[in-house]
């Protein structure tokens, strides 16, 4: 009933096109966060599910309703702001209870509702004071007790910890986390932070330049990139990307990275797909946390230009421009002078096609 | 933003700076206080002064000398019954509570067609400030004519009913003060629009936007969100309306210099009149005095109570 389905939407502002043909469906009570770099379109597509705007083309369905055209008044759908547009000059309660009272509840229900959203938030002992001054957390609290006080089948929240700082983040993820578990509604979370979308969200729609890039569980979306936009994106420091070419070594196929040498021999599965994707150049893709420091054999030589040591790991840059390379440890390991040889751990390895970056699969 | 509510650093206060620096601030505006004292002070006690006597100019001294002509009260006693007076005050009450109530309405109702974007908005919102930049006094020479027996108004009536129209608004006691008031309201509702729009526009949008996703309608969103927010400045838009308008005179006494007879004699052109034409400056300085409290108090209490 409250799945949201998008077909081919587009969304143009004059020359300039938001959003190209988004074809996505949101399954009912699923938390999908909608993540990008800002200018993605996540935000333009958010509006339009929410009905502050309307598509250019395409529709937006919740079930089976066809949804353009209806105002945003009449779409039951709860919204959470970037910054909570919080009613400040009324009390808490007056925040919680709008909407009941604006649709003409009556009286006593409108009482009772507001005062079991606020005994579920936590909210009670606040309700009659003024909104106006109360902490963030609080704040965020009214605003999704002031929506969900309407039972809306469909939550969107836009980039709501983005006004938040970094430390109180992870307490305000936690909590955000275990509210939608209570209300068990659809949820779609616009941020432009993967470890929020990564945390919290059941599955992850990557979004660059108005095109849906990948669509996935946060692991599917960190272990296996669609493209090399999403391999970069995802993870901290994102992946590792070089240029190279494929190459026949007596160990097997390989990849030729110039100047840092022939990679390690690829595996079995991955070398066959890149013997079928038919095209010698490509992209060489590991996560910085899958490699190992090898002291003879195959291996990436890079100078080390610097060593980031924030207690628990260890960053280390490598090599300069396009062949530039970060590998993160675990703790503080001994580092030798110089070059370093490395070795991506065969198993996180992943191809790119060079030209149209897109992934190529083994297996 | 930080994690805890922490209000913003206050500003500095006077226990905050240095004394002697306090002292130096003093010295430096020192002149312009005199100045401001000089200026706002010095006619009101000399008001004061010479409401007490019964000085003229024609009196043959410096209004120094004024206290040979010492009279005490009496022209306090006068003014209280003066009918002319106090029917020249419920006409400017009456103006007050026309006017500014429709100006209010009318500058609410245009700056809301003008909060959302449409075509040519730049070009309707030139046009509908403009009389607001036009001399009150040639605003009041244009309406003279507008309402003249054989005047353009009269024509548009005549044309619209299909035979002429005499209407002579300026000699007639009810539609000269008709008259006036349209003239005032033409004026004055652009003020009113134009401080009303600068309170609508700073509503902010993603209230109102979260009001709509949570169900009110317009008129809703208007009176829970936009309202409230808007208080202060209808508190202001209104509290100068209604002291300037207490204080109507040019546009008015150049279209009918408070006729016909008294019909449209004000506070301020009654005064004028005493001044110019009866001389008795004494007297006219005891009623500009007691106006100046009445309103002052006026003023202050209705602010009051609106600021509730």
């Amino acid at each position: 009933m409250s799945a949201i389905r998008l077909e081919h939407l587009v969304k143009r502002f004059g020359s300039f096109t938001a959003l190209k043909e988004m074809d996505l469906t949101i399954g009912d009570g699923e938390f999908l966060a909608l993540l990008g770099p800002s200018g993605c379109g996540k935000s333009t597509t958010m509006n339009m599910i929410a009905g502050m705007e309307a598509p250019s083309e395409g529709r937006i369905l919740f079930g089976d309703r066809d949804m353009v055209g209806v105002p945003m008044g009449r779409r039951g759908v709860g919204f959470v702001f970037q910054n909570y547009a919080i009613f400040t000059h009324m009390t808490v309660r007056r925040n919680l209870d709008y909407g009941l009272r604006m649709t003409g509840r009556p009286a006593v229900e409108v009482r009772q509702r507001a005062e079991a959203m606020a005994a579920l938030l936590n909210l009670t002992p606040l309700l009659e004071r003024p909104a106006a001054g109360l902490s963030v957390n609080i704040l965020q609290r009214i605003a999704i007790g002031r929506s969900a006080v309407m039972e809306p089948a469909i939550f969107l929240l836009d980039e709501p910890l983005s006004n938040v700082d970094a430390a109180f983040r992870a307490v305000m993820r936690t909590e955000l986390k275990a509210l939608q578990r209570q209300f068990g509604q659809t949820m779609v979370y616009v941020t432009h932070d993967q470890l929020e979308a990564m945390t919290m969200a059941d599955r992850i729609a990557v979004m660059d330049h108005g095109v849906l890039q990948q669509v996935g569980t946060p692991l599917e979306v960190y272990n296996a990139p669609a493209n090399t936009f999403v391999a970069r994106f995802i993870g901290s420091p994102g992946m590792n990307l070089l240029p190279g070419r494929l190459a026949e070594t007596d160990r097997g196929l390989a990849v030729d990275l110039g100047e840092l040498g022939i990679s390690p021999p690829l595996p079995d599965a991955l070398a066959a797909a890149a013997h079928g994707a038919g095209r010698p150049e490509v992209t060489y893709g590991f996560r910085p946390e899958e490699v190992h420091l090898v002291e003879t054999g195959p291996a990436l030589r890079l100078p080390l230009i610097l060593a980031e040591r924030i207690g628990a790991r260890t960053i280390l840059h490598l090599g300069r421009a396009e062949d530039a390379v970060r590998a993160v440890f675990q703790g503080n390991p001994v580092l030798p002078e110089g070059v370093l040889a490395i070795a991506p751990d065969p198993a996180s390895l992943r191809l790119f096609d060079a030209v149209t970056g897109a992934a190529i699969r083994g297996g | 933003m930080s994690v805890t509510d922490t209000p913003p650093a206050p500003p500095p206060t006077a226990a905050s700076v240095p004394a002697d620096a306090v002292r130096l601030g003093h010295w430096l505006t020192l002149p312009a206080q005199i100045l401001i004292l000089f200026i706002a002070v010095f006619p009101i006690l000399m008001q004061l002064y010479i409401s007490l006597t019964d000085w003229s100019p024609l009196s043959g001294r410096p209004w120094p000398r004024a206290w040979e002509l010492w009279n005490g009260f009496a022209n306090y006693a006068d003014l209280m019954s003066d009918r002319r007076l106090w029917s020249a005050v419920g006409r400017t009450a009456l103006v007050m509570i026309v006017c500014v109530p429709v100006q209010f309405f009318l500058g609410l109702g245009l700056a809301m067609l003008f909060v959302d974007d449409f075509r040519g908005k730049r070009l309707f919102y030139s046009i509908l400030i403009m009389p607001m930049m036009v001399v009150p006094a040639v605003a009041g020479y244009m309406f003279f004519m507008l309402f003249q027996s054989g005047g353009p108004i009269n024509d548009i009536f005549g044309t619209l009913i299909g035979r002429p129209v005499v209407i002579a608004w300026l000699s007639d006691p009810t539609l000269a003060l008709v008259a006036v008031m349209i003239a005032d309201i033409w004026q004055w509702t652009p003020l009113m629009f134009l401080i009303l729009l600068a309170g609508l526009v700073g509503v902010p949008d993603d209230q109102m936007k979260a009001a709509t996703l949570l169900g009110a309608n317009a008129w809703q969103r208007f009176r829970t969100i936009a309202l409230p927010r808007m208080k202060t400045i209808i508190i202001i838009a209104l509290a100068i309306r209604v002291i300037e308008n207490f204080k109507i005179f040019d546009t008015l006494y150049i279209m009918t210099s408070g006729g016909p007879g008294v019909a449209t004699e004000t506070i301020s052109v009654y005064i004028y009149k005493v001044t110019t034409q009866d001389l008795i400056w004494g007297y006219v300085a005891a009623i500009a005095l007691v106006i100046l409290i009445v309103l002052s108090v006026v003023a202050v209490l209705a602010m009051r109570r609106m600021a509730r």
